[in-house]
C-alpha cells in the first residue's frame, strides 16, 4: 500500500465517519466460505450464504416436503422417466434479464454434468420444450427427484444460460454471481466478509411463506457474513452487540449462554451425526461383516457422546438415521446400536477369525468431536480385544488419505441431515468406504424406482436394517449444534435450519 | 558505505532464492491435497482429476517451482486456490490490518517498555524496580489468547468501551475511528513484548552504567539526568533498537493467535487458514513476502547502527 494513498485515505475517511448501517445483518461465521457457486460444492457455509442469491425449482416447506418454487408444477410420464416442469413467469435475474426455459435447461445440464450432486438424478437430457417449460429425461425413474432438485447444498440452482455456458465445469467467478434470489452479490473481501445486498426487483413467490417455500421477504438492506474463527469471540461478539448472529457455538459454552438475557440460543433443527466408515475395498474389514459387527457390538455411544459433546441437552444416542417425526424415521436394525458389550464383541471377533491385526483408524484433530469419539472407541475396542491404531492427521491430509483404500481401515467423519435417504453418503458407491454389495444395489434400485412414498419407506426400512448388518459405517449419535443471536433479531424459524436463512428476518 | 549496501543486498537476494526453494519444497511435502478440500464429500474421481489439471498440480514439482518463481519475479504471486482471487490481493487485504496492528502495538511497546525500563534501571534494587520487574514477568508469561479473551470479556462484552472483534478498514465508513477496533488486540499483543523490551532496556542500561566512562562522567560532575539520558541511554539503546526491528517483523508475521482471538483479517491468520486448506500460492506468497520483510528490516537495523554509534564501521 503506498503512503500517499494511505494518508489520503486517512484524511478522507476521517471526514466520512458514519455509523455502520443498522439494517445490515452481521453473521459471524466459523471461517471463510469456498466458492459460492453452490452447484459445484457441498460446503455448508457456501450453501448458507448462497441460498439468499440463488434459487431452486423446488423448495422445502416447513414439513420438509418439496414444493414448486421457481417451478409451478410438473407432469410425469407413466414410466416415470420423463418429467415436464412448468416455470414461473416473469422471474427476474439480478442482471435484469427474465428467467426462461433456456436458463433452467442450461443450469440443470451443467449441474448434471459437473455438479457436486449432479450424478444423483442420472439425467439423460434436459431440454427447453417451451418458453416456460423444461423436459427432463431420466435414465431410470427416481422417486427422490423432487427432493434432489430442492436441496440447495451442491444442488441445481438456476443461473442465466450465458453465465452457465461460460463457466461450464469451472466454478463461476464472483463477478458472475447472478441468480434470482432476494439478495444479490455485493462484495467478497478475503478474510474480511462476504456481503450480499437486497435485490430491489426481486420476483417473490405469490404464496405465503412456508419453511423455505413461498414468499421470501428481504427486510435487511445487506447481509454481511464475517469470519470469526474463535468460538469464544463469536460468543462475546454477540453479547457485545457486534454481531447479530453467530454459528456453531461449542457445547462447553452452552451453560454460559442458555440463561444469558443478552443472547438467544437457536438449537439446530437438523442434527448432525458422527460416522465411522469401514473400508469395503481393502484391508481386514473389507468383506468381513462379522468383524464389523464385533466392532459395532463393542461400542458404547453414550460414553463417547458424553466425552465429545458433554452437554446432555445437545446430544442423543440414537441409531436411526432419521429422527422421530421425519417421514423416513424407522428403528429397523437399531438393536445393534449402542450395545457396549465387550464380551459379545470378543465372541464375534473370534467367529470372524480376527487375529489381532492392527486396525487403522484415520481421524483428524480439526474436528474435536471426531477425535474424542475415536479415542473413546479405541479404548472400548481394546477392552474387546480389538486392536485399533489411531492415525491422527489434519483434515486436508485425511481427505487425501481416505481416497486411497490401502491407507486406512476405518475413518471418522460426520454427516448432516438430508431430506432423502439417497443423499446419505454411504449410498454413493464412489464415496470412500466404497460400499457396493449386491444386497445394497438391489434395495437401492427398488428404492429409487418408485415415487410412491409408502413403498419407498418400506424399502428404506430394509436398507437401514442392512446398514446395521453389513455395517458400511457406524453412526455415533445425534448432535445438536446451536447458534446464538442477539435478543433483537427475529427470524422466520424457531430452531435453526441446516442452512439458516434470513429472508423474513428483521431486527 | 555504498559498497556495503551493495554487498548486503546481494547477500539478501541469495538468501531470498534459497528461501524460496525451501518454502516451495516444504509446502508441497506436507501431505494433503487442496483439491479434496475444495470439492468436499461428493467429489467423483473425474472431478478431482479435472480440478488438479486446471490448477496445474499435475506438473512435476520442479516445473511448478519454476513457473511460480518466474511469475513471482514479475510480481505475480499467482491466484489463491481457495478464494480464486490474486494472491497479491489476498495479502494486501491482510497487510493493512497486520501493519496497523503491529504499528499500534509498537507504540504501546515503546511508550511503556522503554520509560519503565529506564525507571527500573535508575531505581535498581528498590521496591519500585522489583515491583515493575515482577509485573513484567507476569505480562511476559500470560498467554496472549487468555489476555485477549479477558480484555474482550471486560472491555467489550462487559463495559462496552471497545468493539469485541473484527476490523473494518480505515478506508471504509468509520474512517480513523475504526482504529478503536485495534485497541484491545494491540494491548494483548503488546503485553509480552513490552515486558521483554522493558527487561532489555533495564539490563542494557545497567550494563552501560558500569562502564568506566560513566564513572568518569559522574566524577566530572555532570548532572545525573544528563548522565542517564545522554551517556547511558544513548549507548544502551543500540541493543534495544535492534530488538525493535525484529519485534516489528515478528508482530506482523506471528500475530496469528491475536488475529484469531479478535477475528482480525490479518496476515498471520490468512497463512494458517491457507495451510489448513493447502492453498499453496497464498502460503508461498505470504512466506516469501515475510522473508523479504525480515531481510529489509535486518538491513535497516544494521544501517541504523551507524547513526546511533559512530564507532560502527560499515565495511
Amino acid at each position: 500500500m503506498n503512503l500517499r494513498k494511505l494518508i489520503g485515505g486517512l484524511a478522507l475517511s476521517a471526514l466520512m465517519a458514519v455509523p455502520v448501517s443498522a439494517q445490515t445483518l452481521r453473521y459471524a461465521t466459523i471461517g471463510e466460505p469456498p466458492s459460492l457457486d453452490v452447484q459445484m460444492g457441498t460446503a455448508t457455509l457456501a450453501s448458507t450464504i448462497s441460498q439468499h442469491m440463488f434459487e431452486t425449482l423446488y423448495a422445502f416447506d416447513a414439513a420438509n416436503a418439496p414444493q414448486p418454487f421457481l417451478a409451478t408444477g410438473e407432469t410425469i410420464s407413466d414410466d416415470g422417466k420423463t418429467i415436464v416442469i412448468s416455470l414461473r413467469d416473469g422471474v427476474m435475474f439480478h442482471n435484469g434479464d427474465t428467467m426462461d426455459a433456456e436458463d433452467v435447461a442450461a443450469s440443470l445440464s451443467r449441474w448434471g454434468e459437473h455438479g457436486a450432486r449432479g450424478k444423483l438424478l442420472d439425467m439423460e437430457s434436459v431440454e427447453a420444450t417451451g418458453e416456460l417449460e423444461v423436459t427432463i429425461s431420466l435414465a431410470a425413474p427416481n422417486g427422490a427427484w423432487k427432493s434432489v432438485l430442492a436441496f440447495v447444498n451442491g444442488g441445481p440452482v438456476i443461473y442465466p444460460a450465458e453465465i452457465v455456458s461460460e463457466a461450464a465445469g469451472e466454478p463461476i467467478a464472483a463477478e458472475n454471481y447472478v441468480g434470482t434470489g432476494p439478495y444479490q452479490f455485493g462484495e467478497l473481501r478475503p478474510n474480511r466478509y462476504v456481503e450480499l445486498l437486497k435485490f430491489e426487483d426481486y420476483s417473490a413467490h405469490p404464496d405465503a411463506p412456508d419453511g423455505a417455500a413461498g414468499e421470501r421477504v428481504a427486510n435487511f438492506d445487506a447481509l454481511r457474513f464475517i469470519p470469526v474463527p474463535d468460538v469464544g469471540t463469536r460468543m462475546s461478539g454477540v453479547q457485545a452487540g457486534d454481531y447479530d448472529y453467530a454459528e456453531y457455538i461449542s457445547g462447553d459454552l452452552y451453560g454460559l449462554v442458555k440463561d444469558d438475557p443478552s443472547v438467544q440460543v437457536k438449537i439446530s433443527a437438523a442434527p448432525i451425526f458422527g460416522l465411522m466408515f469401514m473400508n469395503s475395498e481393502a484391508g481386514p474389514m473389507a468383506t468381513n461383516f462379522k468383524l464389523r459387527q464385533a466392532v459395532l457390538a463393542a461400542l458404547n455411544m453414550e460414553q463417547a457422546l458424553q466425552v465429545s459433546v458433554g452437554e446432555p441437552e445437545l446430544f442423543e444416542a440414537t441409531g436411526a438415521y432419521f429422527g422421530e417425526g421425519n417421514i423416513w424415521h424407522t428403528e429397523a436394525g437399531t438393536d445393534a446400536y449402542n450395545q457396549g458389550d465387550p464380551e459379545k464383541a470378543k465372541r464375534l471377533a473370534e467367529e470372524a477369525g480376527y487375529d489381532g491385526t492392527p486396525i487403522k483408524l484415520l481421524v483428524s484433530t480439526n474436528y474435536k468431536a471426531h477425535f474424542d469419539d475415536a479415542s473413546v472407541f479405541t479404548r472400548q475396542l481394546a477392552d474387546a480385544g480389538i486392536n485399533v491404531q489411531m492415525v491422527v492427521v489434519d483434515w486436508a491430509t485425511l481427505l487425501q488419505l481416505r481416497a486411497q483404500p490401502s491407507e486406512w481401515d476405518m475413518f471418522m467423519t460426520h454427516h448432516g441431515t438430508v431430506p432423502d435417504p439417497v443423499l446419505l453418503t454411504m449410498m454413493n458407491d464412489s464415496y470412500p468406504g466404497w460400499w457396493q454389495t449386491e444386497e445394497k444395489h438391489e434395495l437401492l434400485a427398488d428404492f429409487t424406482e418408485t415415487s410412491v412414498l409408502e413403498e419407498r419407506q418400506a424399502v428404506w426400512e430394509d436398507l437401514q436394517a442392512l446398514m446395521y448388518e453389513q455395517v458400511p459405517a457406524i453412526k455415533v449419535g445425534n448432535l445438536y449444534s446451536y447458534d446464538i443471536a442477539s435478543p433483537d433479531l427475529t427470524t422466520a424459524w424457531e430452531s435453526a435450519p441446516a442452512f439458516p436463512y434470513f429472508w423474513g428476518a428483521s431486527k | 558505505m555504498s559498497r556495503y549496501v551493495i554487498r548486503r543486498t546481494g547477500a539478501a537476494i541469495m538468501t531470498l532464492i534459497a528461501a524460496s526453494i525451501v518454502i516451495f519444497a516444504f509446502i508441497h511435502l506436507i501431505p494433503g491435497d487442496p483439491v479434496y478440500v475444495m470439492l468436499g464429500d461428493g467429489a467423483t474421481p473425474e472431478q478431482v482429476a479435472a480440478l488438479r489439471d486446471r490448477l496445474g498440480l499435475d506438473e512435476p514439482l520442479v516445473m511448478q517451482y519454476l513457473i511460480w518463481a518466474g511469475n513471482a519475479l514479475r510480481g505475480d504471486l499467482g491466484v489463491s486456490i481457495f478464494f480464486e482471487t490474486p494472491v497479491t490481493q489476498v495479502i494486501a487485504e491482510g497487510a493493512e490490518t497486520s501493519i496497523l496492528l503491529a504499528s499500534v502495538t509498537m507504540v504501546w511497546i515503546i511508550l511503556i517498555g522503554v520509560p519503565v525500563g529506564i525507571l527500573a534501571a535508575i531505581r535498581q534494587g528498590t521496591l519500585i524496580d522489583q515491583g515493575l520487574s515482577g509485573l513484567a514477568m507476569l505480562a511476559a508469561s500470560l498467554p496472549t489468547f487468555w489476555v485477549g479473551l479477558y480484555l474482550i470479556l471486560i472491555f467489550a462484552a462487559g463495559l462496552g468501551w471497545f468493539p469485541s472483534s473484527g476490523y473494518p478498514s480505515i478506508f471504509e465508513e468509520g474512517g480513523l475511528v475504526n482504529l478503536r477496533y485495534l485497541v484491545l488486540p494491540s494491548l494483548a499483543l503488546a503485553a509480552p513484548n513490552a515486558a521483554l523490551i522493558l527487561r532489555l532496556t533495564r539490563a542494557s542500561m545497567l550494563d552501560v552504567a558500569r562502564e568506566d566512562y560513566i564513572r568518569t562522567a559522574r566524577a566530572k560532575g555532570i548532572r545525573p539526568t544528563r548522565v542517564v539520558l545522554r551517556h547511558i541511554l544513548r549507548n544502551a539503546l543500540l541493543a534495544v533498537v535492534s530488538a525493535f526491528g525484529f519485534t516489528f517483523a515478528a508482530l506482523i508475521s506471528e500475530a496469528v493467535v491475536t488475529e484469531t482471538v479478535f477475528a482480525l483479517p490479518g496476515i498471520g491468520r490468512t497463512v494458517v487458514q491457507s495451510i489448513l486448506r493447502r492453498d499453496y500460492p497464498v502460503i508461498q506468497g505470504v512466506i516469501l513476502i515475510t522473508v523479504c520483510l525480515y531481510l529489509v528490516i535486518n538491513l535497516i537495523v544494521d544501517l541504523s547502527y551507524r547513526y546511533l554509534d559512530p564507532r560502527v564501521e560499515l565495511e
